[in-house]
Formats: structure tokens, sequence, C-alpha cells
């Protein structure tokens, strides 16, 4: 082994994996500088900033605009509200639909292919923005949360793909739990499931991070209530301090007194919104790869 | 499923018809939450869209509202800035094609040249981060990067450069928009891609070292055909969404400065819709017309596709 290791150390550079590693370096640093760049801004003081507004680390280190976004108003707790119920409940019955429906599809039964095409055609045309916000208006869901977890409830790409794991399970397994007097649901739940795991773990992640990020709905449908989600919350923070700034001191009340300030405050915004995926992504993204490929196989 | 059934062999046939769904009632009861979704939130607004067909009268609903034909497209076609988001809309969409798909195949190429498999799973940690995120973060973040006191003028300062307001240049909004889309996507479209690559028969690559190919060739003449196939997938998935050129992120990006190159269909409906006076006859029209052109561009690719290389995303 370790006379292989040598080797591959001796070995010349080849001309493209200088040149890669030097792109891919460079490309590394463009990504990872600009969210740098915001932590900074986000734990410095108005003084710092006004200073030097871009440094590599905190002039004078402050949690001041932090502190603003949790004592100013309740805004952001509301944020979170919003955000984990739809995350939360949209997850669990997204996936729970999804993943029946998978294994429906996975069966033999009369009419597969004509409810199999009905709902790949929704892939490929839909009503529209306009025919579906009446609906959610008719159904009187404007300004709930029940309309933000439903219109975003299923993604057929996914149901497709988690059809294709169930496809995957030798039919012997059925059959002889067929033979036990088993039901189609009880073998759905019994011996279905448990062997899905990994897939239905990857794609519940997809879903729980897609409502996690979702803001057009809630723009729409929310827009005439209290109630909101962190992404909204920090699309009205951003515009609100961009309107009340001028030349990048903040003027909004309640901040002038501190230390705070609002290109600050807005990035310490930023990151209350993405901590959770900032925290949880790199220990997850190999599931979430996982799950693109399975998909890619596939196609 | 009528009730005049006349001959014996139909009826038996019928009945094991009927037997076999009998014995699959719990299929189609597992099935039921998705098509009854289906239908309230996919197939009742397609019904919706007769409302491009007809002038909108909020007190008469969708079925009561006067019908005026195709007044409305023509109306689309008359209006300077619905033009203007058609024009915006396919050269946003052309752009991303030239500058925004070829480099998650890039991508995927150094990566694969790049030796060290830890650096290589870190770095592929770090591109694909910022797809996680919505584009009302990463605008912010962008925002702030290329702001007025931004990093990027910053730097361009201490070389001399005066300051740039490059979020609000219509010369170079659509440039950014290539650049910022390939910040936030490229990792992830190169995960397909290296997955691809990894399928590609080793030996292939051993007879081409035995012949003496340089690594430049070998990607040339080795890996490019063989992830053909998955390119062109890949390729029309981009041409059937060719109406869609990036409504998250424009209007996320966008100002009125700059609207008069970035205003696409997209976002033209938004604020038709929800920041003037609605037309719901009119947007739904506009909606329609976008959605109409991309499921023929769809079709249209996937001939194409499936013509040249065999082929196919769907029969």
């Amino acid at each position: 082994m370790s006379e292989i290791n040598v080797k591959k150390h001796r070995r010349k550079w080849e001309g493209t994996e200088i040149f890669s590693v030097i792109m891919l370096t460079l490309l590394a640093l463009l990504i990872l500088v600009p969210f740098w760049n915001a932590l900074v801004i986000s734990l410095e003081t108005a003084a710092a900033y006004g200073k030097a507004p871009f440094s590599w680390l905190p002039g004078e280190w402050t949690l001041e605009n932090y502190e603003y976004l949790f004592m100013s108003s309740n805004a952001l707790a509301m944020g979170y509200k919003g955000t984990l119920i739809v995350t939360s409940i949209g997850t669990l019955c997204g996936m729970s639909i999804s993943v029946m429906a998978a294994y429906a599809f996975s069966r033999k039964f009369p009419g597969k292919k004509v409810l199999f095409g009905i709902m790949v055609f929704t892939m490929f045309f839909g009503g529209g923005l306009i025919p579906i916000y009446l609906q959610v208006k008719n159904m009187g869901l404007l300004n709930t949360y029940a309309a933000i977890i439903l219109l975003s409830l299923i993604s057929v790409y996914n149901i497709i793909i988690m059809k294709n794991g169930f496809d995957s399970i030798p039919p012997d397994l059925e059959e002889a739990a067929k033979i036990d007097g088993a039901n189609d649901f009880v073998i759905f739940i019994r011996v279905m499931l448990p062997l899905q795991k990994p897939l239905i773990a990857t794609f519940s992640l997809f879903t729980a991070v897609a409502y996690w990020n979702s803001w057009y709905w809630p723009l729409i449908t929310l827009s005439g209530s209290q109630k909101t989600v962190l992404q909204l919350y920090l699309r009205a923070m951003i515009s609100s301090i961009s309107a009340s700034e001028k030349g990048g001191v903040l003027t909004a009340a309640g901040a002038a007194s501190t230390s705070s300030f609002s290109q600050g405050i807005k990035m310490a915004s930023v990151f209350m919104t993405m901590l959770p995926i900032m925290c949880v992504y790199p220990f997850l993204q190999k599931y979430f790869v996982k799950g693109i490929l399975v998909g890619a196989v596939k196609m | 499923m009528t009730n005049g059934i006349t001959n014996d062999r139909r009826i038996i046939h019928k009945k094991s018809v009927w037997l076999t769904m009998w014995q699959s009632k719990y299929i189609y009861l597992m099935l039921l939450p998705l098509f009854v979704w289906l239908a309230v939130f996919c197939y009742a607004p397609m019904y919706g869209i007769i409302l491009a067909f007809k002038t909108f009268k909020a007190r008469l609903g969708i079925l009561g509202s006067p019908w005026c034909g195709m007044d409305h497209f023509v109306r689309i076609f008359q209006t300077p800035d619905a033009v203007r988001a058609i024009r915006n809309t396919v050269t946003i969409s052309l752009g991303r094609l030239i500058f925004e798909f070829p480099m998650g195949i890039i991508l995927a190429l150094m990566l694969t040249e790049m030796p060290g498999v830890k650096v290589k799973k870190v770095y592929q940690t770090i591109y694909t981060f910022p797809h996680f995120l919505s584009w009302i973060i990463v605008g912010s973040i962008i925002n702030n990067f290329l702001s007025g006191n931004g990093a990027v003028n910053i730097w361009l300062g201490k070389l001399g450069v005066s300051k740039v307001n490059f979020l609000a240049n219509s010369g170079l909004f659509r440039a950014i928009l290539y650049i910022t889309g390939n910040w936030k996507e490229m990792g992830w479209a190169a995960i397909i891609f290296m997955a691809s690559i990894a399928g590609i028969d080793p030996s292939l690559y051993e007879a081409a070292t035995v012949d003496g190919a340089s690594r430049l060739k070998q990607i040339w003449h080795v890996t490019l055909p063989g992830i053909l196939p998955t390119i062109c997938v890949m390729l029309i998935l981009q041409i059937g969404n060719m109406m869609n050129a990036g409504f998250d992120q424009i209007f996320n990006l966008y100002n009125d400065v700059v609207k008069p190159v970035s205003n696409i269909l997209d976002t033209y409906i938004y604020n038709i819709t929800f920041l003037a006076a609605p037309n719901y006859g009119f947007s739904t029209a506009v909606g329609l017309f976008k959605s109409v052109i991309n499921f023929i561009l769809l079709i249209l690719a996937n001939g194409l596709v499936n013509r040249l290389s065999g082929q196919k995303l769907f029969q």
C-alpha cells in the first residue's frame, strides 16, 4: 500500500491537474468570500464598517446587529414560527402522500398507465399563476399557512424517482408477504417502507429545504396578514432598511443610539435566515447528492 | 362502464377487471390523496385557463364572465412591455444556455481531473451549498458584495478603477445574472455530469493512454463522448424551460433601472397582476402563451435530440 502511495506522490503532475487545482481553489474562494464578507459585516460595529467597509475580520466585534433583530420587534420570531409550521407539516404530509403514491405506482393494477399519465402531464403543463391563485382564493385559503403547505405539497418528479426505487425491490418479498395474508397496505408499511428508508430520508430533506426556502407563494398568499415566514421576513427587512437608509447610515427607529447599522442588520438577518441550513448542510450533503443521483441514473 | 351488456364473454371479461380492481383497492386508496391534490391544485386551475379568453368580472365569476375570444392574445403583441418581456425572456434563456449550461460540465471535468479525494469532497460541499439557499438570501449577499461600499468596488478602487454600480447598470446586468447564476447553481449542475463521468468504462482510458493520448485528448475523445447522453438530456430539460428565464433570481436582483433589459415574462405577469390593478384575463393569457410555447419547445427538443443521439426524455 505504502509503496503505491509513494509512487503516486512522486509522479509528475499533469498540466490538466495543476490547472484544475488552481481554478477550483479560486472558485471555492469566490464562493466563500461573499459569505465571509457578509458574516464579518454582521459582527462588526457601525464605526468599524464606516472606517473599512471590507475587512477580513471585524474591526470591532459586536453582537448588536443580532440583538437589534431580536429586540426591535417579534418579526424574526414570527418568521421562525411560520417557517417551522410550514416546513414540518408540509414535509410530513407531502412525503406521506408521495411515498404512498410512489409505492402504489410500482405495483400492477388496472388503469395504472392512464393514472400515471394524468400525473406526469402536470409536470409539463399547468394552469399558471392566476388560475391557481384564484383557486386558493376561492377556497378561502388566502392568508393561511395551509395555502403555502398545500401549494407546494407534491413534487411529481420526486414521486417518479421514489417509484423507481420501489421498482428495484425484488417481487419475491411482496409475494412472500402476500402468501402470509398481508394486504397491499400492510406490505407497504411493514416491508417496503423499511427497505426504502434512505431514499425517503433523502427526499424528506429535499422537501424540507424547499419549504424552508419557499417565498413566492407566501409573498402572494400572505400579503394581507400578520402571518409571515422567514424568507418574507428577510425580504421585508432588507427592503424596509434600504428604504430608510441614507448614505449607508441607519435612521430606523431604535437603532440610532446603538452601534448597530443598516448593512450589519441586513447581513445579520441573512444569517439568521440561513442558519439552520448552514449548520446542517455539511453533514447531510452526501444525502442530497445521493438523491439527485438516484434520479440521474434513471434518466 | 355502460349498462348495456349484451354478450356473455364481455360479462366475464368485465367481471375479471372489476375483480382485479377490487383486489387492488388498497392501491387505489394509496393513490387517492395524490389525485385529490392533483385535481384541486393542478387540473381545476387548468379549467381556469378559459379566463384567457374571457373578460374577467369578479362578481360574475370565471364561468359567468363574458367571452372575448383572442382579444387578450392580440393585446399581448400590441403591448410594448409584453413584447419586450418576451424578447428578454428568450435572450436571457439563450444567454444561460451559452454561459451557464457549459459551466457545470467544465466544473465536472475539472473536479475529475483534480487529485486528492478529501479536498475534492470539501470543495464539492462548498460549490453545492449556495444551491440550497433561496434567491432572497443569495440576492442579499450578492447585493452586499457588489454594492457601492461592497468588496468588489473596494478592490476595483485599489486598482484605480472608479466605482461601478453593478446592479443598476443595464449594460452589465445580464452578465451579472449569468455570473451569479453560475455562482449559485454550477456546483449542483456538476454533480450529474460527475456521476456520468464516473460511469465511463476505465478500459477506454487505458487504451487511450497506451495510444499515447494526452489528458486533454482523453477528455476530448473519451470523456466528452462518454457523457454526451447526459449532456443531451440536461439540454432538453434546459430548452424545455426556455420560457422560464429564472424568475427567482431576477425578481430578487433587479430594479427599475435595469428593468428594460431584465423584465421577463414571469416578472411581467407578477407586476401586472399584483402591483397594478389586475386584469386577470390578460394575465392568464400571458401565462398561457408562456406555457404553450414551453410545452411545444419541450416536444421539439425531445424530438431533435432523439434524432441526433437516440436519447429520449419522455415517449
